[in-house]
């Protein structure tokens, strides 16, 4: 099966500052990919790679290529990439409290992506908004289209904004946070509503998150950034079981658990470093438990191991009975 | 025998008014109603819950950096709700808070040792030689940031200046409201463990607000659940099974770090009712499974039970 | 890291250099004005009349004869120190008035937030010259006026920096310290607001520039023999065919020195903007 979307070592910066180095990913049809890390481990960054938005920011691809569906994106005209996003591919921000207009109706906001990329009239359009509304579980949806965005909570709204993502009837959806602004009972919610599309309309979903915990609920594959680079790459299953990188097993135990001894929550060491100063080798090493005179000096590549992909010098060994 | 509570806090109520002007029509609503609590010294007390359920105008109530409309909160045998506003001051030493938002709660063109500085000048207190220095050193930051301005510090590195500053006067309370909401979880992480480590050297007391049950859970001893402006159940230990169906709600929105363990069932539908327009009967009956006719018409109240309270006609 | 004052800073902006570099100089001349020129303002030369730009009288003389740069540079001092001590007095009766007002609110808000619509509701070059009529021509009338005249925006700003900075958790954390309110109210809102209070400053101040010359114009500001950068226009404006000049660098004064403050005051907020934004991202 081809990949819907794929990064092929993707390099980004801004200005003459690099960010991304050299970020490999894929996602295929009906697969949820999580991208993990903390804030400033690039996670955004390659979410706007992946759209082409780069140049909103000041940032260009400086190496590797973007394809969607097969087509190199940065080979594309403008106007092939904007009928792209919104289209093809859906995007759910993480405040919806900005995402909508607040001077138009529900309704209209809603339409107009599906207007615009689908070419419907005013009246079918506003038809297809009132069936993805019910789709989304929104009560009342003729009541709600008619409704200012200041007039709906805040999970309503972040429905609002995964019904405008899917107006468009796209393939692909990115989400970046899309649950961190919301009330845990309702997270619970939307997650499960986006895990529902995935499997029910054959969507790929890139979903970007702090949150170890909404990996492990919903998505098949996870891949762990830090500071610009991938850590480990791989399927959920064996990466929670037993994490290769140390960064993606810290990362895993700063979640408070039932039945966690008091006193077991350390957290990670430091920071995430700024771009304007990397460490040299690998760049977790300066927070790192394993870090050896090797980190220091020479950043580990990603390597096949299990299903998946790290990169570190000091990966732990696979699981009995695992190649 | 047990000793005396820190903290007693009875019939609190806190009612807001907005609107009112030319253009608004009036609304009430209580942010906190009738809430009767005790917080034992030494003890870490969780309060939980989401958006709107008044657990933050419960921390500053608590501190009396706003008035309450009815109620009592007793500090260590002294009603600090009747206080004049110079003893108050006076009282403010023993007494601390830890706000959520590290970006806001430093003043932006305050340096560190300012920052750290002000709780002496404030209390008119000489500024011990070294107190800086040792500040720095019990939150773990490194004494090159002492100049440094908050916009030079990362979020994680303000939260610690945010907490040393609480700390500098060695209070016997300290609020902390949500102090890791806005922080990265691998810097919730380091900041939990300070706060344990301090609690444990400085025989600290805690009311811990936060909307993560799992991070109470970690944190605190007790842990009082609360839903729109009351308390629906105080849980008595972090182990007990919850008794509330909102507890149990919000025990199931977590989720854990294990694929092995997915569910595929939401625990809640429906979203919190607005504060402003509160159903007669109990505030969580939209929304709960077990509700019966009783639970709309009429409000159940917190009753102890075997020291584990919940206000529900249908307890689990 | 001690990092150089935001005033210093924007000196350091292609425009912003210019233009401060203009302004310093004005000041300065003003300042010195006795000792950079062998001519005394009101000392009437009558056979020198009409004299075009020269190498004894560089920008050339008016009707009595004085020398035109003489006078433009006392008439600097005038117009500057009047348009900067107004606008001085403003800023710090504003200053009371807004923080006053943010920090009490109830009647003494409602009470200032009407009388600065009432203010804002008239042209300030109306309000100035109805307070000129009643207090009387001259500087201390002109001062009087331009201060009045721009009190209304200064209060307002500062108003609305205190109700915004009150809502900040750093206050409330003070307030849980014990801090009452002269510790809030001098340690943090004000400084904060500050900044962009004296922007807005230095932005009033050419626009006072104006309001003196016009005031000056209609010969309602210093009176002569004095000269005052409007006074010299008034009477230039006779002359406009036999002598342009005496008209010409006046108003060319005027024109230059307003433009180079708006320029150094854009440089100013794109300086303090810079520092802002570092702060929110960092």
């Amino acid at each position: 099966m081809t990949a819907l979307l794929q990064l092929e070592a993707v390099s980004v910066a801004i200005g003459t500052v690099p960010l991304l180095d050299g970020i490999g990913l894929s996602l295929e049809r009906g697969r949820i990919l999580g991208l993990v890390g903390e804030s400033g481990s690039g996670k955004s960054l390659t979410a706007m790679a992946a759209m082409g938005l780069l140049p909103l920011i000041g940032g260009r691809v400086t190496g590797g290529a973007v394809r969607f569906d097969g087509q190199d994106i940065g080979a594309m005209t403008d106007a092939q990439r904007r009928a792209l996003r919104g289209g093809r591919i859906g995007f759910v921000t993480q405040n919806p409290m900005t995402a909508l207009d607040p001077v138009q109706r529900i309704g209209e906001q809603v339409d107009v992506v599906s207007r615009l990329h689908l070419g419907l009239s005013h009246r079918a359009a506003r038809a297809r908004t009132l069936e993805l509304l019910t789709r989304l579980r929104i009560p009342e949806a003729e009541a709600v289209a008619e409704a200012w965005p200041h007039q709906l909570s805040g999970g309503m709204k972040q429905r609002i904004v995964i019904a405008m993502a899917l107006a468009g009837e796209p393939e692909l959806i990115i989400a970046d946070e899309p649950t961190t602004a919301l009330d845990v009972t309702v997270q619970a919610q939307i997650i499960q509503i986006l895990g529902a599309l995935v499997r029910d309309r054959g969507l790929a979903l890139l979903l970007i998150t702090h949150d170890m915990g909404v990996v492990a609920q919903v998505c098949d594959r996870v891949a762990v950034l830090y500071a610009g680079r991938l850590a480990e790459e791989g399927p959920v299953g064996p990466i929670f079981a037993a994490p290769a990188h140390p960064y993606t097993a810290a990362l895993i135990g700063c979640i408070p658990q039932d039945g966690m001894a008091k006193g077991a929550l350390r957290g990670i060491p430091g920071a995430v470093p700024s771009a304007l100063a990397f460490p040299p080798g690998c760049r977790f090493h300066p927070r790192c438990p394993r870090a050896s005179d090797l980190c220091h000096r020479i950043a580990p590549l990603p390597t096949p191991r299990a299903e998946g992909r790290v990169a570190c010098h000091h990966a732990s060994p696979p699981p009995e009975g695992q190649p | 025998m047990t000793p005396p509570p820190l903290i007693r806090i009875e019939g609190l109520s806190k009612r807001f008014q907005s609107g009112g002007g030319l253009f608004a029509p009036e609304r009430k609503m209580w942010a906190v109603r009738d809430l009767s609590l005790a917080i034992g010294r030494g003890e870490a007390l969780g309060v939980v819950g989401e958006s709107g359920c008044g657990k933050s105008t419960l921390a500053r109530l608590v501190l009396r950096l706003i008035e309450p409309t009815a109620g009592r909160i007793i500090f260590d045998g002294t009603e600090i709700t009747a206080l004049s506003p110079a003893a108050l001051r006076r009282m403010r030493r023993r007494m601390a808070m830890v706000f959520q938002d590290p970006y806001s709660s430093l003043d932006p063109r305050y340096t560190v040792t300012q920052v750290l500085a002000e709780p002496f000048r404030i209390q008119r207190q000489p500024l011990p030689a070294g107190a800086i220095a040792a500040l720095l050193a019990s939150v773990g930051l490194p004494d090159a940031l002492a100049e440094s301005h908050p916009h030079q510090l990362s979020g994680g590195q303000r939260q610690r200046v945010g907490i040393a500053r609480a700390l500098a006067l060695h209070p016997e309370f300290v609020v902390l409201d949500e102090p890791t909401a806005s922080l990265d979880v691998s810097i919730q992480a380091q900041i939990i463990a300070l706060l344990a480590d301090l609690r444990d050297r400085m025989g600290l007391t805690y009311l811990f607000i936060s909307h993560d049950l799992g991070l109470v859970r970690y944190f605190c001893q007790r842990i009082v659940v609360m839903y729109l402006g009351a308390v629906v159940e105080v849980l008595p230990d972090t182990a007990a099974a919850p008794r509330h169906p909102y507890t149990e709600a919000l025990m199931q929105s977590g989720f854990a770090p294990d694929p092995g363990r997915r569910r595929s069932v939401v625990p809640l539908t429906g979203e919190i009712p607005s504060p402003f327009a509160l159903p007669p009967g109990c505030a969580f009956a939209g929304r709960c499974p077990r509700v019966t006719d009783r639970c709309r018409a009429e409000r159940p109240l917190l009753s102890g039970d075997g020291g584990h309270p919940v206000a529900c006609f249908h307890p689990l | 890291m001690m990092a150089w004052p935001a005033p210093l800073r924007a000196l350091g902006h292609p425009m912003g250099g210019l233009a401060g570099g203009w302004l310093l100089l004005v000041a300065a001349a003003a300042v010195l004005a006795p000792f950079l020129t062998p001519y005394a303002y009101d000392v009437q030369d009558l056979p020198q009349a009409y004299q075009p730009a020269s190498a004894a009288h560089w920008l050339g003389t008016d009707e009595f004869g004085r020398d035109l740069l003489t006078r433009l540079i006392y008439g600097a001092r005038t117009s500057l120190s009047v348009s900067a001590a107004a606008i001085a007095v403003s800023v710090l009766c504003g200053m009371v008035l807004g923080a006053a007002a943010a920090w009490f609110g109830g009647w003494p808000d409602r009470a200032v937030t009407v009388a600065v619509d009432l203010t804002w509701s008239f042209p300030e070059i109306l309000i100035a010259l109805i307070l000129v009529a009643i207090i009387g021509p001259g500087t201390t009338g002109v001062m009087v006026a331009i201060a009045v005249a721009y009190l209304a925006q200064f209060t307002r700003l500062t108003r609305a920096q205190i109700m915004t900075l009150k809502g900040e958790t750093f206050v409330e954390a003070a307030r849980c310290l014990g801090a009452g309110t002269g510790h809030i109210l001098f340690r943090h809102l004000l400084p904060n607001a500050l900044a962009p209070v004296l922007v807005s400053a230095m932005l009033a101040t050419g626009d006072a520039i104006i309001l003196e010359a016009t005031l000056g114009f209609f010969g309602l500001g210093a009176q002569p023999p004095v000269p005052s950068w409007g006074g010299m226009m008034s009477a230039g404006s006779a002359l406009v065919f036999k002598a342009p000049w005496v008209i010409i660098f006046p108003g060319l004064a005027v024109a230059i020195t307003v433009v180079a403050i708006n320029l150094y005051g854009d440089a100013l907020i794109a300086e303090l903007d810079i520092r802002q934004k570092l702060r929110r991202t960092a």
